[in-house]
């Protein structure tokens, strides 16, 4: 099968033929031989050349969504892109996320929100102020510019991805 | 003896205390929020109360609903762990009014220690030197200004009832006093119900020094020596050790008579810790602050000194005399901990609650493991998100650093993201192996991280291996994707899908269930 693999800014192409215990891999042209152990649909067991690679595999596999691969304490965030599924959906770049978007990184409450709309921003001047686990987080604007909306109200709960404020 | 306690907390310190009432065979009581109905601490109790629900103020700073759980388990003394309850005053006595034991200290030291001003006053009545600062709270702005104009920047703002860094802010310049002091006192009130707060001038480059005491009815008073908490993010412990590097016996003993004279002015009974800031120019020490319970670093000096601290709390709390005397302590070799939080170390250390999808906690020589968790346990936005604390003793320090870098490469977490990362690339840092250490080093470490990016750790070789190790990664990521994709495909037939590779497959299938057969016939 070949696949498109990219791990930041790099891409890569490799074809693979999986034959249960035993994988073939080719990245761009360094061929590879492993004996696999599937370790509870969680990660794999890779030996090569007698060389031992524990490597775990989390998240929700689909063409084009980053998943995180752990090969023994090291996390490598990669994305898989399937050429066969890419018709018609050209827009699978997941990392087009609009920088001026101020997004919740995780649940919590709203304390505090220290600008207006309308107001005149500097990149990295906080927003508001959001409680979780115990801890105060001011949220910083990710760049300079003008708030053009506040999308919550103190005390609001906010949900992980949530928009909060938007910066243009 | 008591033959029943009740353990009013949760998480790693509630599994540690029901191991230490296994150790007496005294029967271990759990209290839980309804978002801990199956933790940890719940499956190793005895018997487990249901105190409420998810949020800490309706459940485990629920002082009513925890007493009635101790009544009707018929408990005879309650433990309160650290943080929640454990240092207030009002729940020690509610605690004595219905005739049961609290395991501390009387509520009277409580609340002499438990403002910082007031511990100020009494530090300084003991003849015990303090750093420059306010000895009451601050009124309001204007004062805060005028004190630190007094002092000079940078100063500290802390929170009065304060503790684990809530509610302070180190304040370089009168242009960040105004937001900083209405991030404290409102921090400060969301997090101890009161929003008063002091200034203090900051030491410079100074080491978090504190000294382990403990006290019995009987009047005997000894110091289990110092650890070393320099080693902060947030003004939060990451890291402590036992001894301190700083290793000078004199020193100890000399801060050990400092913090047992505090102790004694307020007529102290169990476990306490005196900290101190240690200024590495002048070596001079500093009382900061008395904390009335047990300390979340506890295990380091158990491990150097032998003495199990859980055990003896509960020894003293049932009118038992301490079992060592001062001359007895023996300092062997050298303890490190490293607290493990739910947190994403690459994104300023945010909270990352989340299910654990898989843990793998190591063990071998000289390692030991205090967790609240096991794999499938859901770290909660509710409660701090510590989740472990991983100990490695050793005969030298250098000896417990190679095995505290061996057992954090063994550990592994799935499904959150947490500090391990952070702590792998410590214990490979210069400045920690040479133990330069004060509340800087995170930050300084962080600078020299964005400057010189440390190699990543690598079992061997250099660029080759990291780009070897990228390869498999690829690997494993695109193997999982084809094998989720023919999983797909026998679950419900793709149109895409040729006849002849399905009727290929089917056969494929087959074979192996008739090689298996003939296998275990």
């Amino acid at each position: 099968m070949k696949l498109r693999a990219s791990i930041g800014d790099h891409q890569t192409d490799i074809q693979i033929l999986d034959q249960a215990s035993l994988l073939n891999a080719d990245i761009d042209g360094r061929r590879y031989e492993l004996k696999v152990l599937e370790l509870d649909g969680r990660g794999y067991l890779f030996i090569s050349d007698g060389r031992v690679f524990d490597c775990r595999v989390e998240g929700q596999l689909e063409s084009g969504r980053t998943i995180d691969v752990i090969v023994g304490t090291e996390p490598y965030a990669i994305a898989i892109t399937d050429p066969k599924r890419l018709r018609g959906s050209k827009a699978v770049d997941t990392r087009t996320i609009e920088a001026a978007h101020l997004v919740a990184p995780m649940p919590g409450k709203v304390v505090r929100i220290l600008v207006e709309v309308g107001e005149q921003i500097d990149a990295g001047s906080g927003i508001m102020v959001v409680e979780a686990m115990k801890m105060q987080n001011e949220m910083k604007s990710p760049k300079a510019g003008v708030v053009a909306a506040l999308n919550v109200q103190v005390g609001a709960t906010v949900n992980r991805g949530e928009v909060l404020a938007v910066v243009e | 003896m008591f033959r029943k306690i009740l353990i009013a907390n949760r998480g790693e310190i509630a599994v540690r205390i029901i191991r230490a009432c296994r150790d007496l065979r005294i029967s271990a009581v759990a209290v839980f929020s309804e978002a801990d109905a199956a933790a940890l601490h719940v499956r190793l109790a005895d018997e487990a109360y249901s105190i409420g629900p998810a949020s800490s103020t309706q459940s485990y700073l629920n002082i009513e609903s925890i007493m009635a759980a101790a009544e009707r388990s018929g408990a005879e003394a309650i433990h309160p762990g650290y943080g929640f309850l454990a240092e207030n005053a009002e729940f020690a006595r509610a605690v004595e009014e219905a005739g049961l034991i609290f395991i501390g200290p009387p509520p009277e030291a409580m609340e002499v220690m438990g403002s910082k001003t007031s511990a100020r006053r009494a530090a300084i009545e003991a003849g015990v030197p303090v750093v420059p600062g306010t000895t009451e709270p601050l009124r309001d702005y204007e004062e805060a200004r005028e004190t630190a104009i007094r002092f000079g920047y940078p100063v500290m703002l802390k929170a009065a009832a304060g503790g684990g860094g809530k509610g302070m802010r180190q304040v370089e310049s009168e242009a960040e006093l105004r937001s900083a002091f209405d991030a404290a006192k409102s921090e400060a009130a969301s997090a101890f119900g009161s929003s008063d707060v002091y200034l203090e001038k900051v030491v410079d480059r100074p080491r978090h020094i504190e000294i382990q005491i403990f006290a019995d009815m009987q009047g005997n008073f000894v110091h289990l020596g110092e650890r070393e908490c320099s080693i902060q993010r947030r003004h939060q412990k990451v890291i402590e050790e036992c001894p301190s590097p700083v290793n000078e016996p004199y020193l100890r003993e000399r801060m050990g008579e400092a913090a047992i004279k505090i102790a004694r002015a307020v007529d102290y009974v169990g476990a306490g810790t005196v900290e101190f800031l240690f200024s590495d120019t002048s070596r001079e020490f500093y009382f900061l602050e008395m904390n009335t319970r047990l300390q979340v670093e506890h295990p380091v000096t158990e491990l150097v000194t032998g003495i199990d601290l859980v055990r003896e709390q509960i020894n003293v709390a049932a009118g038992t005399s301490l079992s060592f005397r001062q001359e007895k302590v023996r300092w062997r070799g050298h303890a490190i901990e490293c607290r493990v939080y739910a947190e994403d170390p690459e994104s300023n250390f945010f909270p990352s609650p989340g299910r654990i999808t898989f843990l793998r906690v190591p063990s071998g020589p000289g390692i030991r493991d205090d967790s609240g968790v096991v794999e499938g346990a859901e770290v909660s936005i509710y409660y701090d998100p510590m989740i472990s604390k991983l100990a490695a003793w050793g005969r030298t320090r250098a000896a417990a650093i190679d095995r505290m870098r061996r057992a954090l490469d063994e550990y592994a977490i799935g499904g959150i993201k947490t500090t391990l990362s952070f702590f792998r690339e410590i214990v490979r840092d210069e400045e920690f192996i040479a133990a330069r250490l004060d509340t800087g080093f995170i930050s300084r470490f962080n600078q020299r991280r964005k400057e010189r990016p440390l190699e990543r750790p690598h079992p061997a070789g250099g660029s080759q291996a990291a780009s070897l190790h990228q390869d498999i990664a690829t690997i494993a990521a695109a193997l999982s994707y084809v094998r989720s994709q023919s999983r797909r495909s026998t679950n419900h037939v793709p149109h895409e899908e040729s006849k002849w590779k399905m009727a290929g497959r089917v056969a494929g299938l087959n074979r192996t269930a008739l090689k298996r057969s003939s296998e275990h016939p």
